[in-house]
């Protein structure tokens, strides 16, 4: 469960301070899903950021399952992302030289997972996305919508408690988008994952249980959410 | 494995970057075996070069003092001059007789003795392994032909000709011809321990301790083929000269033949010490060398104990000259000298220019290689990989590049070792004798200068290698150092939004 409060994120541009998160008081509870929407620059990927302690807030705390996040000394809180938390970004950021099968490991290898365990792994992680007979391909050599699904794969192959996802369908079509929400969705309900989802479309937000918006930097969880 | 496959993935997607790293790391390693194997060579080349000429390089020379006796001979010195009815030789103190159809023989040193108890207390010396004494003589004879000429005017002439030995001697007023060759006594106890050390045997054999006194004679391979000797061949010297001047010849018998460096001018006959001692045709009066020695030649236990030995017997042999191969090395002139200069200066500070732009260019290119990947680092950095596994996984990729530069460094290494010993595949060495021996070379033959050629093999050892891999490693590290520190400072959540 994360439990954030009076979460505030500055930054420094020049001599101004950009406030891209303030005043956040939110409680995400295991096995949610969070959509958060907003226009760009309000914040939406600094909150994820924090959530995903990949930086740390200025002011307040952002405790996941009881441990303030931003407390942790980095060797920590690499051991929290490695072990708790999966990432998927709008531009896929796979790494171009590996095939889909390595992808996917390397989420696998700060854990130390044992080389055939790790295979086993992999394998199922391939056939949950739909792309077991793509493992050996380079991203180049995959659409988007698969690079996107090997993506998932990997957020997903470390058995994590959240993930966290980018924009997730930003790059592609209304299809592909509709396709990976729908695999997300599933995975969601199969796996009982707390995702939290950044997203600019309404659509894809009002599948999840509750939606909040970011606006100047401050989260408006908005009462009319599905609340499936 | 995963370590392996990301970084031969890599290093394949960024084929061309990692080639010029690997070349310009490789040329450094390259130029490094290059400079140092032809530093090594040259290096040989000139210790073969001041071997063939003073012996070892762990020798140390000590010369008696210049000869500093009376001007005029002492009585009973037979000499050349020019009379009323043509040359003559006069002996000093008693009359003159035609020089006509004779030939005049004589023995000269041109240094003061130095006594051999000297050689005892030299070898006590510490850091002296050995120590051997040493005379250097020159024989040199005149003669006129029976009808030498009347009518030429009077004038000196020298007792010693310029002619090298085996060479035709000059002219002389008359009609008469001088010439000669250096002789050299050794100690027989210690045969290889000065100008005889440097000689190859090619005949016969070199002296024993039992050769001590015996008149035998070790002979250079260009003298014996000019005088056509063979081992047991009889070789006179002239001896000491009798109180009516007259100088019998003794018979030696030739027990061995060597060889010197070509271009070398070495003694051209090798007796042992005392006989040398004996041939000498002063035999009375301060300047004569019975118990003496006119140089010691001393071998260091190792080259590092050459400075204090040097240091150590000039305080005990105050006037005298030492000079050892470090000295030597100073005063050797020629193409190996320039060798020597061009490989410790513009070759040293070449390779290291070469280096530091090997350097240079591969830390800069890793450094936008790190840029270009920033997104990649922050990613992994996102899925829970630790900093210093990232780093870990760039410097392996730049070991790998080190390793293949330093492969390709060792081939260009030995390459450019065939082709400097190819293009010299030898080097001259010009040294200045007179300088060195104290004025022995006028004895020598009229030169004071003396040049040797000896074949330069630039040698690449496993050392150099190591030393090769170790730089291109280093470099490759370096710039992986440069490239993990900007890793390092690398903030996730900025390269993944700066992606986004």
């Amino acid at each position: 469960m994360y439990q954030l409060t009076g979460v505030a994120k500055r930054y420094h541009k020049g001599r101004r301070t950009i406030a891209a998160v303030q005043d956040l008081d939110l409680t995400i509870a295991d096995g949610e899903w969070l959509a958060v929407q907003g226009r760009t620059g309000h914040g939406k990927s600094t909150l994820l950021n924090l959530l995903g302690g990949l930086d740390r807030p200025c002011d307040g705390t952002v405790e996941l399952d009881g441990t303030s996040l931003g407390a942790l000394p980095e060797t920590q809180l690499t051991r929290v992302r490695a072990r708790k938390i999966g990432f998927i970004f709008q531009t896929f950021n796979l790494i171009p030289t590996l095939s889909a099968a390595e992808n996917v490991e390397a989420a696998l290898i700060p854990l130390g997972t044992a080389t055939a365990a790790r295979r086993a792994k992999i394998a199922a992680a391939l056939d949950a996305v739909g792309l077991a007979d793509r493992a050996a391909h380079l991203p180049s050599e995959l659409s988007g919508g698969q690079q996107q699904r090997v993506a998932i794969a990997r957020a997903l192959v470390k058995e994590p408690k959240v993930v966290l996802a980018d924009e997730p369908t930003g790059n592609l079509d209304e299809d592909t988008r509709d396709d990976i929400i729908a695999l997300l969705e599933q995975l969601w309900r199969e796996r009982a994952l707390t995702l939290v989802l950044v997203t600019h479309d309404s659509s894809i937000a009002r599948r999840a249980q509750r939606t909040g918006v970011m606006t100047s930097g401050h989260l408006t969880i908005r009462q009319d959410s599905t609340n499936r | 494995m995963f370590f392996v496959t990301y970084a031969r993935r890599e290093l394949r997607q960024r084929m061309r970057q990692a080639i010029c790293i690997a070349l310009g790391l490789a040329l450094g390693a390259g130029l490094v075996i290059t400079v140092a194997a032809a530093s090594a060579g040259v290096t040989k080349a000139q210790a073969r070069v001041l071997g063939t000429l003073y012996g070892a390089a762990t020798t140390v020379t000590v010369t008696g003092p210049k000869w500093q006796g009376p001007s005029t001979s002492p009585k009973g010195t037979p000499e050349p001059g020019f009379g009323l009815h043509g040359p003559e030789i006069c002996v000093v103190g008693g009359k003159c007789t035609s020089a006509a159809g004779k030939t005049l023989s004589t023995i000269d040193t041109l240094n003061e003795g130095i006594s051999v108890s000297r050689v005892a207390a030299a070898a006590r010396l510490p850091g002296v392994a050995a120590a051997a004494g040493g005379i250097f003589l020159s024989e040199s004879s005149t003669s006129w032909p029976k009808n030498a000429a009347s009518t030429a005017r009077k004038s000196s002439i020298p007792r010693s000709g310029a002619a090298t030995p085996g060479g035709r001697p000059p002219a002389l007023p008359g009609g008469g011809r001088s010439g000669g060759y250096p002789l050299e006594g050794v100690d027989t106890g210690h045969p290889t321990l000065g100008p005889l050390g440097g000689a190859s045997l090619i005949s016969g054999r070199l002296f024993t301790a039992a050769d001590a006194g015996a008149h035998v004679a070790v002979v250079d391979s260009r003298f014996a083929a000019t005088h056509r000797l063979t081992i047991g061949a009889d070789l006179p010297i002239v001896g000491p000269a009798d109180a009516h001047g007259y100088t019998p010849a003794i018979k030696f018998t030739v027990i061995g033949i060597v060889r010197q460096a070509a271009g070398i001018n070495p003694p051209s006959v090798y007796v042992p010490l005392k006989a040398a001692q004996d041939l000498l045709w002063i035999q009375t009066g301060p300047s004569s060398l019975h118990g003496k020695v006119t140089s010691i030649y001393l071998a260091a236990a190792s080259a590092a104990d050459v400075p204090a030995v040097t240091a150590e017997v000039t305080r005990l042999l105050p006037g005298t000259t030492v000079d050892s191969t470090n000295d030597l090395a100073s005063q050797v002139a020629g193409s190996v000298k320039r060798a020597v200069e061009l490989a410790h200066d513009l070759g040293r500070w070449l390779a290291v220019l070469v280096l530091i732009a090997a350097f240079a260019v591969a830390s800069l290119l890793t450094m936008a290689a790190v840029t270009h990947r920033a997104a990649e680092f922050g990613t992994l950095k996102a899925l829970g990989w630790r900093t210093r596994r990232i780093i870990a996984q760039v410097l392996g990729e730049s070991l790998a590049v080190g390793l293949a530069g330093a492969a390709a460094g060792i081939a260009l290494g030995y390459a450019g070792a065939g082709i400097i010993a190819a293009v010299t595949p030898s080097v001259s060495a010009t040294v200045g004798l007179g300088d060195l021996l104290g004025g022995h070379s006028r004895l020598i033959g009229g030169s004071p200068v003396q040049t040797a050629v000896v074949p330069l093999h630039p040698s690449v050892s496993a050392s150099l290698v190591a030393l090769a891999v170790l730089l291109a490693v280093a470099g490759a590290l370096l710039a992986g150092a440069f490239g993990s520190w900007r890793i390092a400072r690398l903030r996730p959540a900025d390269t993944l939004s700066r992606v986004a």
